[in-house]
């Protein structure tokens, strides 16, 4: 059943696919192939397993970097709210952090942990951990003091009222921190391989740019936007299951 | 509301990149890098035409695809770079018309080897896949009839040096000043494989056909100027610190790096890395061999029309052919 947000989801994808294939075919740039050939690059690249290898190496960083980013972002973040002495001692770090020219720090970065994946993941963690520590905390912080007074006067502990209180209430901002914080590492994720060393996904895009293939670059990077869609709807997916009070009904993505 | 905007990002998108070029007096060159002791021959040849009476502006972006990209598009009029492979496969309506240098790269390597025949198998640093190194590596499989091991990419020649001499790797090929700034400080550590000549262009000057055509005069004017300073150059390499000038981009370097123009382009001239000609044919039909090889081109080299890919006219005017 087509209900009115896929019909706009719909008709939004069509109206961009359309004008990047009229945008192909004037030609705008030389440089700019049109959406069918690219399509046409993404499903070569598909069937020949290019795409599947250049991924195993893209999603190494990129999964570590989530999930370390994850898992201590929010633990940093839940500290952060609940102790102004923890805020003292690490917010800055993360305002910092958000706030670096991360490309210009990568030359940085090279020279201390070298090439390697160590140093791809430390850039997708700089992209992807402050704003989730940063809405946790801000969350976690702005707790209604009433729902934690009635926990409190209904005797609950404090691993209580921080895990069906506060953790609860503050979800909706911890996921869009998330949210936030995943899209941001997938850039940090192809920042890395075009500014490191061209791997997986960023060695295709650089490869077919300096053979002017450009179909299969753009058809690179079409992947990974859409990869990142898909897991973006996959979080929300599990927000609802985890957290189904969440849920008020807005368009998703 | 999500919907107006999108409208609109996609609007300005397609009005931004297809804005046409504009016929400007002054013209837009588009450099690979930012300048350098390497670009200081490029910047003396353009006080060159300055003073024949161009006009002209430069901008220097990261990288050369991105020169190439900016040309393409008409944002920029001259541009650094060896575009084949734009060239042929998006049938873009670029030319050549000035080789500014050669492929002069050098296989270095730790004393486990000597020859290159002892690559064979053994793993190689390069600069990027498909990039200029990648495409001299793919010519010396096929001259001897090796095959590389694993090829791991590090940009920059510098950086492949300090890999090679943190022992991170044992074989890359870096470029000339980088062997030499070797060779100066562990010469006796490494090894300088002995190569085959080659007249392939690295860095060319090269433009839209149409932009061309129409402006003439002011391209005439560039490529002479280069021409003449690429001759000069051959002759005396110290004429370009002493050209230079104080308050352009590269007077503004760093006083070592000046200093050193000296001795940078006395040892460039005598490896071979400028074509007093300014290439031409001789250096069209070597690049047509080399970047086949490379596969960067498609198609038997001998069927390919150097016409399609260089621009004579302005060249042969300045040299007298």
């Amino acid at each position: 059943m087509l209900t009115r947000p896929t019909l706009l989801k719909i008709l939004s994808t069509l109206i961009l696919f359309g004008a990047w294939e009229i945008a192909g075919r004037i030609p705008v740039s030389y440089a700019f192939p049109t959406f069918i050939e690219s399509m046409q690059a993404l499903a070569r690249m598909t069937f020949d397993g290019t795409l599947f290898v250049a991924y195993g190496e893209t999603l190494k960083p990129l999964v570590i970097g989530i999930l370390i980013s994850t898992v201590l972002g929010i633990t940093i973040g839940l500290f952060i709210g609940l102790s102004g002495w923890f805020d003292w001692l690490m917010s800055p770090i993360f305002i910092v952090m958000q706030a670096a020219p991360l490309a210009a720090l990568i030359p940085l970065l090279v020279m201390a942990y070298g090439i390697g994946l160590t140093s791809k993941v430390f850039v997708v963690c700089i992209m992807a951990m402050p704003v989730i520590v940063l809405n946790t905390s801000s969350a976690v912080r702005n707790t209604p003091g009433s729902l934690k007074e009635m926990g409190r006067s209904y005797l609950a502990s404090d691993t209580e009222i921080i895990t069906k209180i506060i953790i609860p209430s503050a979800s909706p901002l911890i996921f869009s921190g998330l949210r936030l914080g995943i899209s941001a590492g997938f850039i940090g994720a192809i920042l890395s391989e075009l500014k490191i060393t061209p791997t997986g996904v960023g060695d295709i895009i650089t490869f077919s740019r300096s053979i002017a293939d450009y179909p299969s670059m753009y058809a690179a990077i079409f992947s990974i936007i859409l990869l990142a869609v898909l897991f973006l709807n996959l979080l929300e997916s599990i927000e609802n299951y985890l957290f189904e009070g969440n849920n008020r009904g807005y368009v998703s993505d | 509301m999500r919907h107006l905007l999108k409208h609109a990002a996609i609007a300005a998108f397609a009005v931004g990149i297809a804005a046409p070029a504009a016929q400007a007096d002054t013209i837009r060159i588009a450099l690979a890098e930012t300048p350098s002791d390497e670009l200081a021959a490029f910047f003396v040849a353009l006080e060159r035409a300055k003073a024949n009476g161009l006009e002209y502006e430069w901008t220097a972006f990261s990288d050369e695809e991105l020169a190439i990209q900016a040309v393409l598009s008409g944002q920029m009029d001259i541009g650094f770079g060896t575009p084949y492979a734009a060239m042929q496969r998006s049938k873009a309506p670029i030319r050549i018309v000035f080789q500014l240098s050669k492929l002069k790269f050098f296989p270095v390597t730790s004393q486990k080897y000597e020859k290159l025949e002892d690559l064979d198998g053994e793993p190689i640093m390069l600069h990027s896949r498909g990039g200029g190194t990648d495409s001299i590596a793919n010519v010396i499989e096929g001259k001897y009839d090796i095959t590389f091991g694993e090829r791991s990419y590090v940009p920059g020649s510098a950086n492949r040096i300090v890999a090679l001499m943190a022992g991170q790797t044992d074989a890359t090929i870096v470029d000339l000043s980088n062997k030499n700034k070797l060779m100066k400080q562990a010469g006796d550590k490494f090894n300088v494989l002995p190569m085959f000549e080659v007249e392939a262009s690295d860095e060319a000057l090269f433009a839209n056909l149409d932009w061309i055509q129409n402006n003439e005069e002011a391209v005439n004017t560039f490529v002479a100027a280069l021409a003449s300073t690429w001759k000069d150059m051959s002759e005396d390499p110290t004429i370009i610190s002493r050209e230079t000038n104080p308050d352009g981009p590269i007077g503004q370097l760093p006083a070592e790096i000046l200093g050193n123009l000296d001795t940078f382009y006395t040892d460039a001239v005598e490896g071979g890395l400028y074509d007093p000609d300014g290439g031409g044919r001789k250096a069209a039909e070597a690049d047509m061999e080399w970047y086949s090889a490379a596969g960067q081109l498609e198609g038997d080299p001998g069927d390919l029309n150097i016409d399609d890919f260089w621009y004579m006219a302005p060249l042969d005017a300045a040299t007298g052919n």
